[in-house]
């Protein structure tokens, strides 16, 4: 099987898990004892928020310093951080989005600044930070190493985020999974489903990235291109002078 | 990666080893850009910190801790968190009146505005406001915020309705 065609695969069968876990969610699953329906939404909002720490952020943070580690250092670290980044922050502004519709009906309130809430705000400014420093120009070898540092410092935020319901105390509840006992306290179908919501979005996310990786190498070459009209127009003007 | 592209003309590319090319549509200098960025990304850093660190390391007192320092604390406005007891829920024309337990201690609470639908009894609370003027030890609030638990478990099928009066 090509690559595109198992990127391919990868996207279709991940749709699917998604339209089976909102399947599951919306319609099989039981109303919570506490929360009611409210519950439901605890098959997305982990999810996306896995999605966008451990996954996106990780790979981010794994491929710049294999980037800056001279032995491993190339374009496709960079390319695959940066492309990690975009589609962590989409995941991440998903989750503070998901998280503040959760809240507003069972903590009462849209956003408070509580230590999970603020570290989870402050970790998405400081990656569209790194996306921003991308956007500035300069040479590709300085934009790689200094993106990748960035990535590297943003990065740091995570495990604050993870730990920040052990750390402080917070409005917002300690993990139902990866809790410090780890044993979950979801049972049941609920806890299949939370499974599935967890494999659906992380296939989700291998696909956004390997779309995202594919366009990054084709911006690249196009921009190559470019640069050799260029080149051709500025040769073409030096003869003509 | 293929290597397919090359043509042999003027147009090779090899992506792996050709380097990025960053597309100058801007006529704004680069060094001013990256100060620009540094200086949005500073702001918004900073705003973040100061609104977070100023409230969510030291998110809530807890009963206990809002009695040892009352005085203290006089009227100015913090967040207090307790367990809501049993019985001591009663609606006023402005809001509810409740007790808020840690334990043995516990503070009178009346608020200002309606509690969100997951209020009731047993449940552990986070009230924003202060302790009233008067000295009487009744805390002010004009907020209540629920804490729920990390825990999900399945409404006993059984019954036609919750204990909180949502359907099944």
């Amino acid at each position: 099987m090509t690559r595109a065609k198992l990127t391919k695969w990868i996207g279709i069968v991940s749709f699917l898990a998604v339209a089976v876990d909102i399947w599951l969610g919306l319609w099989v699953t039981p109303p919570d004892a506490q929360q009611g329906n409210f519950v439901r939404l605890v098959y997305i909002h982990p999810a996306l928020a896995w999605v966008a720490l451990y996954l996106a952020f990780g790979v981010a943070a794994i491929c710049s310093i294999l980037y800056l580690w001279p032995r491993t250092r190339s374009f496709t670290m960079d390319r695959i951080a940066a492309s990690a980044v975009e589609v962590g922050v989409v995941f991440t502004v998903l989750t503070l989005i998901t998280g503040s519709i959760w809240g507003r009906p069972t903590w009462g309130v849209w956003w408070t600044w509580d230590a999970r809430l603020t570290s989870t705000a402050l970790l998405a400014v400081l990656f569209v930070g790194y996306l921003a420093l991308r956007r500035v120009p300069a040479d590709p070898h300085v934009r790689a190493r200094r993106s990748a540092i960035a990535a590297i410092i943003a990065a740091i935020d995570v495990p604050i985020v993870h730990f920040s319901v052990v750390w402080w105390q917070t409005l917002h509840q300690g993990a139902t999974v990866l809790n410090p006992n780890l044993t979950p306290t979801i049972h049941g179908i609920m806890a299949w489903t939370l499974l599935l919501s967890f494999l659906a979005f992380t296939g989700l996310f291998v696909w956004m990235l390997l779309v995202r990786f594919d366009i990054a190498v084709l911006e690249d070459l196009d921009s190559d291109e470019s640069l050799d009209v260029a080149l051709a127009q500025r040769r073409a003007e030096g003869a003509a002078s | 990666m293929s290597e397919s592209t090359n043509s042999g003309t003027s147009q090779e590319m090899k992506p792996e080893q050709g380097a990025p090319q960053i597309a100058t549509g801007s006529k704004v200098r680069p060094r001013l850009r990256l100060a620009m960025v540094g200086v949005i990304l500073l702001l918004a850093v900073g705003f973040l910190l100061v609104k977070g660190l100023g409230s969510s390391l030291d998110y809530f007192k807890t009963v206990k801790e809002a009695k040892a320092s009352e005085t203290q604390l006089g009227t100015s406005v913090f967040r207090l968190e307790g367990v809501v007891e049993s019985g001591t829920i009663s609606q006023t024309t402005l809001g509810a009146r409740f007790t808020l337990t840690q334990g043995t201690s516990s503070i009178r609470v009346v608020n200002q505005g309606s509690p969100p639908q997951l209020f009731k009894a047993t449940m552990p609370v986070i009230v924003v406001g202060h302790f009233a003027a008067n000295g009487s030890g009744v805390f002010e609030s004009n907020q209540i915020m629920v804490k729920h638990s990390a825990s999900y478990i399945a409404q006993h099928p059984g019954r036609v309705t919750a204990g909180d009066g949502s359907k099944n």
